[in-house]
């Protein structure tokens, strides 16, 4: 018998707890993000790439396992390959009593994919990935242009601040209690109304991708006094609105939307840190128009972005983590509850917009890098947005055959006279 | 690209109809067509085809048997038995390919329901004993050669088998209760059993406490 390595090994972070439990075949939990280069992707290079960028990121090196309590990380010496696009877009990546990595890098033509498992990392954290990824992928295809100067990559945390757990960094413990109990002051939202449509066949997903000039539509945005994000969502409601059954008119719109926490909190992790606000959004009288949807949506969008607001909810999340009685639960008893109450939340959102933000990469490589994109994980109609350069990307994903909303909202942009460029699978 | 006149967007990736709308583009506007940016992915219809077949024989034995024993009644049974060999079957399966990528474990799980079933059996045709005399400790004693064997041919590392080890030896004195409770008629098969799982024990306690430790400590935490 020889000795053996010991093998390290982690908790999983507040969120990431949430989405083994959850994840299956109809909501695998797996996003994309992908860059379309210029020139096509040589798969040797990219795989030559992902070996030096693994070693910068020893968390995506590690499978998921069940222990009796909780789940865990485990360091394995799997090697990530580069694999040919031939699955279908965010095909489930963690199974139970698998041991594979909770991320897969897929090329095709121009394309990088980066599909990451939700439990190991959010949009931000698998960006970062994708940044150094592309950086070394560029610096080895190219590297006869950048023999003077290398470019920097505009990432640098330390090993342990890729791997630190912001949620119980910023915890303070449970003496705040006393003021997260207004949590509960929300006023009950009314019926929520829930997209219905045809599933695709085999969970597949509807990408149906849009990009357009950046520039163009935060013109439109700032003729309304808002950001990008809250007019692309008034859009969003209102193409929702136009597809509903008019008996379900009064309904509630319920729309959730990710908060990248690294914005308040310091933190450099590159696993989950976010937080999801619900908006609720009812057409009361059937006021349709854009200006006072934007009005009302803004209004709600400052009230949950306080610090305040934002640290209650992280509060609220990390209390459930902590409390004695969930943590001597065994797995799964909590497996079933977080089912239970993920069933639950899911009847009271409608759909979801995620904002990845602006994409910065070193200027040197504007040249090569054409455009980026994200898919969500989707659960529902969903929709993700990403810009680089002036490429605005807004990706609306949906786990049905209709595209009646999808329709109404690239229709809506391009009546204001902004041209789209539509890319689907 | 190829403009859509309904949805006045344009197609980038060379696709005949419009995603938005479904309408054919036509190619009057004299659009260049794109080069496909998501691939298409042919569906995977029978992947399940020998779990299917599986599942058909299973319900024809069910019906044919039914179906003879009301032609030609006999005081046995029977259906009963052939519906019981069949969940037996069917639990082993369903174990077996659901943790086939975690052999130990599998075994491991397998000699619980095996163990089950075996006590089930014997007591469903007039209990003769012979589920705790011989089946449990037999099972018991080659689950753990079954398993040391497995994690040397696979060359498994400490971590992967050695919570299973520890179970299976763990369960390979539970026989030590039929003695004790003077529940068997033949005591040697229950004897073997516990000595080799002391035997099995005393070995990996011994020979890989730190990883035992590690490792539970890992899936224990709380």
């Amino acid at each position: 018998m020889n000795n053996q390595k010991k093998v390290e090994w982690s908790k999983l972070d507040n969120a990431s707890k949430y989405f083994p439990a959850t994840c299956d075949e109809k909501d695998p939990k797996v996003f994309r993000i992908a860059c379309e280069l210029f020139e096509d992707v040589e798969p040797e290079i990219l795989q030559k790439a992902l070996d030096i960028t693994i070693e910068q990121f020893p968390l995506y090196k590690s499978v998921l396992r069940r222990g009796i309590f909780w789940y865990y990380y485990e360091s394995s010496d799997i090697r990530p390959t580069v694999e040919r696009e031939d699955k279908p877009v965010c095909a489930p990546i963690y199974r139970k009593n698998e041991k594979n990595l909770l991320f897969r890098v897929i090329y095709n033509k121009k394309r990088i994919n980066i599909e990451v498992f939700h439990a190991l990392s959010d949009g931000t954290g698998a960006l970062w990935f994708m940044m150094t990824l592309l950086y070394h992928y560029l610096l080895i295809k190219y590297k006869d242009d950048f023999l003077e100067k290398k470019p920097e990559l505009n990432y640098n945390a330390s090993i342990s601040q890729k791997k630190d757990d912001s949620f119980s960094r910023y915890y303070q413990g449970r003496h705040y209690r006393k003021q997260a109990k207004t949590k509960k002051e929300n006023k009950n939202p009314g019926k929520v109304y829930i997209i219905r449509g045809t599933r695709l066949e085999e969970n597949r997903i509807k990408v149906i991708e849009g990009t357009m000039s950046a520039k163009a539509v935060l013109e439109e945005a700032h003729k309304y006094n808002t950001t990008l994000t809250v007019f692309l969502s008034a859009l969003l409601l209102l193409s929702i609105y136009k597809d509903m059954p008019v008996r379900k008119r009064g309904n509630t719109l319920v729309l959730a939307v990710p908060i990248n926490l690294r914005q308040f909190f310091k933190s450099e992790t590159s696993s989950n840190f976010f937080s999801i606000m619900n908006i609720p959004y009812t057409f009361d009288d059937g006021n349709t128009e854009l200006k006072d949807v934007i009005g009302k949506l803004d209004e709600s969008f400052r009230k949950e972005l306080t610090e305040e607001r934002i640290y209650q909810h992280l509060h609220w999340l990390m209390s459930f983590e902590r409390n004695p009685f969930t943590r001597i639960a065994p797995l799964p008893l909590k497996n079933l509850s977080l089912r239970i109450a993920n069933a639950i939340a899911d009847l009271g959102v409608t759909t979801s917009i995620s904002n990845l933000g602006k994409i910065k990469t070193p200027p040197e490589f504007d040249r090569y890098i054409r455009q980026f994109s994200v898919i969500p994980n989707v659960r529902r109609p969903q929709m993700a947005i990403c810009t680089y350069g002036d490429r605005l990307v807004i990706n609306f994903a949906s786990p049905f055959r209709e595209t009646e909303i999808q329709r109404f909202f690239f229709e809506s942009l391009a009546n204001m006279g902004i041209k789209i460029e539509i890319a689907s699978n | 690209m190829i403009f859509c006149n309904h949805c006045k967007v344009y197609i980038r990736d060379g696709k005949e109809t419009c995603p938005l709308c479904g309408n054919i583009l036509s190619d009057n506007n004299n659009g260049v067509k794109g080069e496909e940016i998501y691939p298409e992915i042919p569906l995977t219809y029978n992947r399940h085809m020998v779990i299917r077949i599986l599942v058909f024989i299973s319900v024809v034995a069910m019906v044919v048997s039914c179906t003879v024993y009301k032609m030609v009644p006999v005081n046995v049974n029977w259906p009963g038995l052939v519906f019981l060999g069949l969940v037996s079957v069917w639990l082993s399966l369903i174990n077996v390919l659901r943790k086939r990528h975690n052999i130990t474990k599998s075994i491991m799980w397998q000699v619980i329901i095996v163990s089950g079933l075996t006590v089930f059996w014997d007591w469903r045709i007039g209990w003769r004993g012979w589920s705790l005399d011989f089946a449990i400790p037999i099972l018991c004693i080659a689950a753990m050669l079954a398993m040391y064997i497995t994690a040397k041919v696979m060359k498994l590392s400490a971590r992967d088998y050695i919570s299973y080890f520890l179970l299976g030896g763990l369960f390979g004195i539970v026989p030590v209760l039929f003695i004790l409770f003077d529940l068997v008629n033949v005591d040697l098969p229950s004897v073997i059993s516990v000595a080799a799982s002391l035997v099995f024990l005393s070995a990996i306690i011994i020979f890989h406490g730190e990883s035992i430790k590690a490792e539970l400590q890992k899936r224990m935490h709380i």
